[in-house]
């Protein structure tokens, strides 16, 4: 008894940490949610006024951009981010030295910091001295000289490579072990009885590939869902705000406006989103988990 | 239905040599059984004719065409892993159509065929499960109904029955028998079963560290193994081999007194079966030693004797009975036949 009581208050300080730093801020943001408050005009959070923040989002002009934004660029990153990963996994899974180097070589786009990535792309896509934007324009001639990120939709499309190239190594390497643990012989089997190529990878490799894939998914979800630095550094939220995604616009609304209690509000709809889809990933997980022992 | 022919094929994996440079002609129409000890090479070989191995060297034909470079699917073969390969996402009778699928049958023909193969196997109870959800030796059944499933030229088998019970192992070599006599296929089959080799093998091949050691009939291997590892290998229980000499005409061992028809010599290895032993009274009886242990198997007793460091073990009545540790004697049967090995190269003797 007297061990219990001792551990325990061991984890006190731990606790007392994880209170201060994590659930307070959060306990502080969901009651800021609910109430007024301007920080150009008052220092303190103001009245309470129900859920009128919540009511506000849903006609703001603002916030349904970016919810339209922060949309597009989800579905294209995660669906071009998956394919290409799975793509690349297919073709780097054989052993071999060329196949070993190139692995390795695939570490460096994720091993650098999402501001970094987007600072180098803003350059590379510079029309006037961008390495990208110069090459591009060498291999088209007709696009040369495209102002490639004061184009709304062109900006977004570069938003998108640049989170494509971050995390498709990441996901080609949980496709790689996805691969790894699919027994040889299905494979093999499928060869003698006679399939081609491409029906052995449709027809025998993806279907054993659906778990892993739906897990790459919902991270990719979430992960693109906070997707932050890459507007800060790349686009700025432009041309316009056609590439303002949700953490760009609550950083705005509650930095920039300094409206507190409304950004809060828009962070706690952003969080129910990703609670929302991270609950369906873990059930999937134990789901998973089930057909494996079975 | 098509010969194969291995010919000077070797595979190395690196330095190591997985199957040693030999020759092996498979005739059109044989159950050909490959048996051996486990690592002896016996799915590398089987995994070459199929073509899901590139040989190191030398050439594989099948019906006569060289095949080195053709994939798998192009050799009409059907195989059943020793690890069964199933699709995990297909129902076990999805499984076992696929083949069908993938070589253009009509749907009404492959259903049929779905069906009346997995009744040879046991399996139309089943045919909507999910291979997880299904025990080992049922997943073999399955492996070995999707080879069947088809008629092509060549079967190749990797140990198909080893997870099934010994009853149903039974019936299934049983099954395994009687469609190869309907087919006619020409089948490689690898097993280190030496029973279920002796069974269903038009011949055996013995491999040891993957080299073939002997290729003969069944019961020409069992009549006269080619060395000491088959002799050890094949039989059950195994053979008696006991070190010892001969000296004008009678092979001399402790306990052991034998006339044989071989000049001197030393380190002679003399190999009798059990079965060709006979329980005596007399204590001039030419094997003598004390008893050691008593199994009854239920139609006869195995008796383990002991004469210093070696044991001679005979198949006796089942209804013998006798005191452990008490003198035994044991005497060949009439017709009964000696085996005499060289001891150091583990040769055959005599002819
Ligand atoms: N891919 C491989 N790489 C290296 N060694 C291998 C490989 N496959 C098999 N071997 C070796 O080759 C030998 C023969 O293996 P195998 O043919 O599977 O034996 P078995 O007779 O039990 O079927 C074994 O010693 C095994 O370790
Ligand atoms: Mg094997």
């Amino acid at each position: 008894m007297k061990e219990r009581t001792l551990s325990y208050t061991l984890m006190v300080p731990a606790f007392l940490i994880v209170l201060a730093t994590t659930l307070y801020p959060l306990a502080y943001s969901f009651v800021t949610s609910f109430r007024e408050w301007d920080l150009t005009k008052q220092r303190r959070p103001g009245d309470f006024v129900g859920i009128e923040n919540y009511v506000h989002a849903a006609s703001e002009s603002g916030f349904q951009n970016s919810l339209w934004v922060t949309t597009i660029f989800v579905v294209t990153s995660v669906i071009v981010t998956v394919v290409l990963a799975m793509s690349l996994a297919l073709l780097l899974r054989r052993e071999g030295r060329l196949h070993t180097f190139t692995r390795i070589i695939l570490i460096l786009p994720f091993a650098m910091s999402p501001a970094l990535i987007g600072v180098s792309y803003r350059f590379m896509f510079n029309p006037e001295f961008g390495v990208l934007a110069k090459g591009i324009g060498a291999i088209f001639p007709a696009l040369e000289g495209t102002p490639w990120l004061a184009s709304p939709d062109l900006a977004m499309a570069i938003l998108v490579i640049t989170d494509v190239w971050h995390w498709t190594p990441y996901m080609t390497f949980m496709c790689l072990g996805g691969l790894a643990s699919i027994p040889r012989e299905t494979e093999e089997a499928a060869r003698i009885d006679g399939a081609s190529n491409l029906r052995i990878i449709f027809g025998i490799i993806l279907p054993q590939m659906k778990g892993v894939l739906m897990v790459t998914a919902v991270l990719k979800t979430i992960f693109a869902l906070k997707m932050f630095d890459q507007v800060v550094t790349l686009t700025g939220g432009g041309p316009g705000t056609s590439t303002e995604t949700m953490a760009f616009f609550i950083f705005n609304v509650g930095f920039k406006w300094f409206d507190m209690g409304y950004a809060s509000a828009l962070a706690w709809i952003l969080t129910a989103i990703m609670m929302i889809i991270s609950a369906w990933y873990v059930r999937m997980l134990l789901s998973e988990r089930k057909m494996a022992t079975a | 239905m098509a010969e194969v022919r291995l010919v000077d094929i070797e595979k190395r994996y690196g330095s190591f040599v997985a199957v040693a440079k030999q020759s092996l002609t498979i005739e059109n129409g044989e159950f050909l059984v490959l048996l051996g000890p486990s690592g002896c090479g016996k799915t590398t070989t089987m995994r070459m004719i199929a073509g899901l191995e590139e040989i190191t060297a030398g050439d594989i034909l099948i019906a006569g065409e060289r095949v080195n470079d053709k994939p798998p699917k192009d050799r009409d073969i059907a195989m059943v892993f020793q690890n069964y390969g199933l699709y995990p996402h297909m129902t076990v009778g999805q499984n076992i159509e696929y083949p069908l699928k993938l070589r253009g049958v009509n749907k009404a023909t492959r259903q049929q065929q779905v069906q009346d193969t997995a009744a040879k196997v046991e399996l139309d109870a089943l045919l909507g499960r999910r291979p997880s959800e299904l025990s080992g030796g049922q997943r073999q059944r399955v492996a070995l109904a999707r080879a069947i499933v088809r008629t092509p030229k060549i079967f190749l088998m990797d140990e198909p029955l080893s997870n099934l019970d010994a009853k149903l192992r039974v019936t299934m070599r049983a099954e395994l028998k009687h469609l190869h006599h309907e087919l006619g296929v020409t089948t490689v089959y690898v097993t280190h079963d030496q029973m279920e080799a002796m069974t269903l093998a038009s011949r055996v091949a013995v491999m040891r560290e993957g080299r073939i050691v002997q290729l003969d009939t069944p019961r020409k291997i069992y009549a006269e193994p080619a060395d000491l590892f088959v002799a050890g290998f094949i039989g059950s229980p195994s053979m008696n081999l006991v070190n010892g000499s001969v000296t004008a005409g009678r092979f001399r061992a402790e306990g052991i007194d034998v006339p044989v028809d071989l000049p001197d010599r030393d380190s002679v290895v003399l190999g009798i079966r059990p079965e060709e032993l006979d329980i005596a009274t007399d204590s001039s009886a030419p094997v003598a030693g004390k008893l050691y242990a008593l199994e009854l198997t239920g139609d006869s007793t195995l008796v383990t004797m002991r004469m210093g460091k070696t044991s001679v073990c005979a198949r006796g009545p089942a209804d013998f009975e006798a005191a452990i540790n008490e003198p035994c004697y044991l005497t060949p049967k009439a017709g009964a036949r000696f085996h005499l090995f060289d001891r150091n190269s583990g040769q055959r003797l005599d002819g």
